[in-house]
């Protein structure tokens, strides 16, 4: 019965095209990523472990980790986007008499078929950029497209992990959705953020401190699980001291906005700390990372080290970058399906705002400084919380290699450019909702 | 002798195969309340869409005489539209439609910081029109902790802070019970006409229609009667 409505419904809806592509995008991006990473990763497997194999393998695992959280919220805001688009359908199920779990699980089923669908586009984008993929050097060569290319079970596997991912983040996704007979509505009952976070998270910084000092003595493999549990620690802050950071910060423009855009996008934060975190904290633990293993990197090629070192630091240096740039592809994409939702949730306030005579470029610069403000304190904050955790490294950059904290710089303000096309790319789904006839 | 503040003529919108307006002629006079009431899909919405340039018609003019001399509405472009709503007309809509994430008073400044004043001015103004609608106290109050009466009358403020000389209601009583929408009938009259201002409602209750000056009652996209009360 739930696969024959949901095969009744998938015909597209009033919001148009893109809130169906955007989702299938998005998933396209994470498949395609996902795919690249494992494909670069498995050439890692084949290196010896005594020279320095282990830590491409702990280093591979590190950045896959790092792409999971903003993968997970990008998946979730897909299929929050899946439930926003089929509105009007989905409460006359409801008024219909369909049970909430019956609304669910046709939503569900959507974002799972858009999923697959965009994993396939992500699988057919990653074999195009095989051949580009396989350039990229790793121990003083290129990889080569053949290491790259991925056996066929383990694309089917990435896939399906897509589609499974999709589903988890749906059904999780969908528990912040009230689809009654009325209607589709977002729950309101979101927590707030406590000063206590700010407490932990100089407690944790400082261990952490403690603890990276501390490290010098230690097996090469010990300093590994050393940095991934500071690093982890670390991020952990992050996530635990980001919102209440964001809060306060938009509080404090709330009360200065001295114009409509201003006041509009400070108030959007301060509605929901949490929710401007989550869509931006990807960011936070890759600038984190980008600062942290950067740094290092840049000063030990400095300082002069072995050939085989100093291709190691080579091949990390790489690896942050592609890590980078995958994050921040996500994180745009995850804007681009958090916008997009956002628009249609607040469809009727848009269409009244216009009447008002609030123009588009008004609202537009309202929703990009909501979302660019959040993104730049988050790279920002957390590169700067990076370069206190590394402290004595970071001092040591600035002086012997301040070309890397650059080169750094401009890979995050790159990132942050990145995520601005996201947002645009949903503008013109406000302009068609806002606009009048 | 009253004043034309708004004429519309020969205004016609189809939308698809179905005509929404099929030639209405109309004359609002500056200072009066009018009614527009009908049958859903009569076309009354439709008509205070095109009268307020939010909607541009197929064919036909409104012109609006306001305090610079006439504006021929459905000539001007979308930019131009937007300003003109901006400056010179007061929207009310059924369910208010105000931001939830901002304050009352602030939800009131915003359309008046819409064009170019300074924030504490435009909330100081705001704070007199809550004052005078009868929500002084509550102009830090959040529209989720104000009752839909309450929130109604800080949509009315929105409308009025500007110093609209047109004021739109869609259904402005339509989601309140009947003591609640008595009271904001009260307010928007005394806010408007009382004030020497214009007001245009749509309505489907006669008792609102009952307290304007005229109603105009529209069928298949014509206006098919008029009444003085």
């Amino acid at each position: 019965m739930i696969l024959r409505i949901s095969w009744l419904l998938a015909r597209p809806g009033r919001a148009g095209l893109a809130t169906i592509l955007l989702p299938i995008v998005a998933f396209a991006t994470v498949t395609a990523l996902l795919l690249i990473v494992l494909g670069g990763a498995q050439e890692f497997w084949t290196f010896p472990l005594e020279e320095d194999g282990i830590i491409y393998q702990l280093s591979a695992v590190l950045a896959l980790t790092l792409l999971v959280v903003p993968l997970s919220n990008l998946a979730a805001a897909a299929s929050r986007l899946s439930a926003r688009r089929r509105d009007d359908r989905l409460a006359t199920l409801r008024l219909l008499g369909a049970t909430p779990s019956t609304v669910t699980a046709i939503t569900v089923i959507e974002s799972t078929v858009l999923a697959v669908l965009g994993a396939v586009a992500g699988v057919v984008l990653y074999l195009a950029s095989v051949p580009a993929v396989g350039l990229i050097p790793f121990r003083g060569e290129a990889l080569g497209a053949e290491s790259v290319l991925l056996p066929a079970l383990a694309i089917l596997g990435v896939v399906g992990g897509v589609a499974v991912l999709a589903t988890v983040s749906a059904v999780l996704g969908l528990r912040r959705v009230i689809i009654s007979p009325l209607g589709v509505r977002m729950r309101v009952d979101v927590p707030r953020p406590h000063w206590i976070r700010a407490i932990i998270a100089i407690v944790v910084v400082a261990t952490t401190y403690v603890v990276m000092g501390a490290i010098g003595a230690v097996e090469l493999a010990m300093i590994m699980t050393v940095l991934a549990v500071g690093f982890g620690g670390t991020l952990l802050v992050l996530n635990l001291v980001g919102p209440w950071v964001l809060k306060v910060i938009a509080r404090r423009q709330a009360r200065r906005a001295a114009t409509a855009h201003r006041l509009l996008a400070a108030r959007g934060i301060l509605e929901s700390p949490r929710a401007a975190w989550a869509q931006v904290s990807g960011v936070a633990m890759t600038s984190f990372m980008a600062v942290f293993a950067g740094t290092a990197v840049g000063l030990a090629q400095v300082f002069g080290v072995d050939e085989q070192t100093e291709m190691l630091f080579t091949d990390i240096r790489t690896g942050v970058i592609i890590t980078v740039v995958a994050s921040f592809l996500i994180v745009a994409c995850s804007v681009g399906v958090n916008q997009a939702a956002s628009i249609l949730d607040r469809k009727d306030l848009s269409v009244s705002l216009s009447r008002l005579g609030m123009d588009v470029a008004t609202m537009e610069s309202s929703r990009r400084l909501q979302i660019m403000g959040p993104l730049r304190v988050t790279t920002i904050g957390s590169a700067v919380i990076a370069g206190i955790v590394v402290f004595p490294l970071t001092g040591a950059a600035l002086l012997f290699a301040p070309l890397t904290l650059l080169a750094i710089a401009v890979v995050l303000a790159a990132g942050i450019g990145l995520v601005q096309l996201g947002l645009v790319a949903t503008r013109p789904i406000l302009e068609r909702v806002a606009t009048p006839a | 002798m009253a004043t034309a503040i708004l004429e519309a003529s020969g205004l016609t919108k189809t939308f698809g195969t179905t005509i929404a307006l099929g030639g209405v002629d109309l004359t609002v006079d500056a200072g009066e309340s009018l009614a527009i009431m009908g049958a859903s899909g009569s076309g009354k919405t439709t008509l205070l869409h095109v009268a307020a340039g939010i909607t541009a018609p197929d064919a036909g003019r409104v012109v609006f005489h306001g305090p610079s001399g006439a504006v021929d509405v459905t000539g001007l472009g979308e930019r131009d539209r937007t300003r003109l709503r901006r400056e010179q007309f007061g929207f009310v809509f059924q369910s208010g439609l105000l931001i939830p994430e901002l304050t009352a008073v602030e939800n009131v400044a915003l359309a008046l910081m819409l064009t170019g004043a300074s924030r504490a001015e435009s909330e100081r103004r705001g704070a007199d029109w809550l004052a005078a609608l009868g929500l002084a106290g509550l102009e830090e109050r959040r529209i989720g902790q104000l009752s839909g009466g309450q929130a109604q009358r800080v949509a009315i403020a929105r409308a009025q802070v500007t110093g609209a000389s047109v004021i739109f209601a869609d259904e402005p009583t339509g989601a309140l019970d009947s003591r609640t929408s008595a009271e904001v009938m009260d307010a928007l009259l005394q806010s408007t006409t009382g004030q020497g201002r214009t007001l245009i409602v749509v309505t489907h209750d006669a008792e609102v229609a009952a307290r304007c000056s005229r109603t105009v009652h529209m069928r298949d996209g014509r206006v098919a009667a008029e009444v003085d009360a």
